[in-house]
């Protein structure tokens, strides 16, 4: 069972320069939600952005990881990253 | 036979990332062609977990209402009643999880992206 420390460790070390913020909505270890800013995101459409993050887990993702909901931001557009 | 030749689809199913063996795509595929076929065929089509009118999991029931609120009319595709739509769904389109929103036959995102994008005013322009 992942924790919110696993999926920041994994999604930050998969992403060279990325910093997540994750959350665990349901608190089963199962649902998760990542706010995720990268270097890499420049340029790239949300799709893109987002199979960055997904491709970090592979098959986890709908598999025991059952949902990791993502707001993605290259650092150029990175909004405050709190609300 | 036909049993047999399906025997992949289970392995994709929990590996939905993984690209298909290549066996699996010079066999003739029914499902994947037909879901192909849907996405080209509908302007706008939504495959989710449950139906419009009963979603099954909160990110289509999500979706649905977002759907609903820019009043965009959307074909819909639970795919919950066989695995292997998800799993053929997902080598096609690149993308691991449930509901996939298409448009003009591609794909627009899930739940989050299509959540973003109505509330940037995005998603109108998209399904236009």
């Amino acid at each position: 069972m992942p924790s919110t420390q696993d999926i920041k460790q994994r999604i930050e070390a998969g992403i060279p320069g990325s910093r997540a913020e994750v959350q665990d909505t349901t608190g089963g270890g199962d649902h998760f939600s990542a706010v995720v800013t990268a270097p890499a995101f420049e340029g790239l459409s949300r799709i893109e952005q987002h199979r960055l993050v997904y491709d970090v887990f592979g098959a986890e993702v709908g598999g025991a990881i059952h949902a990791l909901a993502l707001r993605t931001r290259a650092p150029s557009t990175a909004t405050t990253p709190t609300h | 036979m036909s049993a047999s030749q399906f025997d992949p689809i289970p392995m994709l199913a929990s590996e939905p990332a993984a690209a298909p063996t290549p066996a699996a795509s010079e066999e003739p595929n029914p499902i994947r062609e037909a879901i192909a076929e849907a996405i080209s065929e509908h302007k706008v089509i939504l495959f989710m977990k449950g139906t419009p009118e009963a979603p099954a999991c909160g990110f289509s029931a999500r979706t649905v209402a977002v759907l609903q609120a820019l009043e965009v009319p959307f074909a819909a595709v639970d795919i919950l009643p066989d695995p292997r739509l998800r799993a053929e769904l997902s080598a096609i389109s690149n993308w691991p999880t449930i509901p996939q929103l298409f448009a003009d036959g591609e794909l627009i995102g899930g739940c989050d992206i299509v959540v973003e994008m109505y509330e940037s005013g995005e998603l109108a322009e998209a399904l236009q």
